[in-house]
């Protein structure tokens, strides 16, 4: 049984689980004596990138080389930007005296890109997130949502099936 | 005489509706003349690619010569952060007295803030490393960012000009 917690915080670290757990998908179970002190890995359903720019060819180039970098270490990846540029307007008088019916218009666009990374671990998300953090272009700003995967707690049960 | 005046004179002296309506008027906006340089009779103004590319066409043939986060949704310390670039810029200048030959960028990335440009190489190496040295360790200091200072050099003036005007 899992749960889904979406949030971009550290969770406290699970207890050490020995054999009696189920992942939905098939994991070994560990119940070899050196690997009981070594904390267990997170698992990340999901990492999400959100990727601001100000040009929008820089912004799709970042978005092509995070894609190939998780594609390199076999992490399913893909990218889109169907979210809307912000075009954010301003008119200011054109002269520094008088004239009040000649401006000036100027405006900042932020274009958005998002990457989404499947199916990670903690130790690849680490990695992979670092990688791309520390290559990220200048006047780029990056804000990563992950979604991880938790064991149902002890305290909760089930329904009985009755 | 403006516009504006003419467009009221011609409603008043009621002309037929299509010789009325074509004549559009707006909050001035289209004449401008920053960042244009006249042409001179004899032709032998130069100038860079930069300068021979109005403003206009930044974001289409230019881009920008200041690269940070500041000015994005959320962006945070923009005025700062253009003030900063403005004194690194005269600083640059100052230092690197008539050496320069392009445009300053400003490019910061996480911490760091990255300077780059173009100069002439009429001081010899030594005084280049060491004006490198110099800047770097002042304007971190200065910021309080690890400065690095990426230059390239040229020859002569004349191989970063672009056209003749």
């Amino acid at each position: 049984m899992n749960i889904l917690k979406t949030t971009a915080s550290r969770f406290l670290r699970l207890p050490n689980i020995t054999s009696n757990f189920k992942y939905a998908t098939a994991v070994e179970t560990a119940s070899k004596p050196q690997e009981v002190n070594e904390p267990i890995d997170k698992l990340y359903k999901t990492i999400e990138l959100e990727l601001r720019g100000n040009d929008s060819a820089v912004l799709n180039s970042f978005a092509k080389f995070a894609t190939t970098a998780g594609k390199h270490l076999d992490v399913q990846s893909k990218s889109w930007n169907m979210r809307k540029p912000v075009h954010e307007k301003f008119t200011v008088l054109k002269s520094v005296h008088i004239y009040k019916k000649h401006r000036v218009q100027y405006e900042f666009r932020t274009y958005f890109t998002f990457v989404q990374y499947k199916h990670l671990t903690g130790s690849t998300a680490d990695t992979l997130l670092e990688y791309v953090e520390r290559n990220i272009p200048e006047g780029v700003a990056l804000k990563a949502t992950k979604v991880e995967l938790q064991l149902l707690p002890d305290h909760l049960e089930p329904p009985k099936a009755e | 005489m403006s516009l504006v005046n003419l467009k009221q004179i011609l409603t008043k002296c009621s002309l037929q509706q299509t010789q009325r309506s074509l004549l559009h008027t707006t909050a001035i906006c289209n004449r401008v003349q920053s960042g244009r340089y006249r042409i001179t009779a004899k032709k032998d103004f130069p100038l860079t690619y930069e300068m021979a590319n109005p403003p206009h066409q930044i974001a289409h043939r230019k881009s920008w010569n200041s690269w940070n986060t500041s000015n994005l949704q959320g962006g945070l310390r923009s005025s700062e952060t253009a003030v900063e670039d403005m004194f690194i810029r005269k600083f640059m200048l100052g230092t690197w007295h008539g050496l320069f030959v392009s445009e300053i960028i400003v490019k910061r990335q996480h911490n760091m803030i990255r300077v780059a440009g173009i100069i002439r190489q009429s001081i010899s190496p030594r005084k280049v490393y060491f004006l490198i040295g110099y800047s770097e360790e002042l304007l971190s200091y200065w910021l309080q960012c690890p400065t690095k200072i990426e230059l390239q050099t040229v020859a002569d003036r004349k191989d970063v000009i672009f056209k003749y005007i």
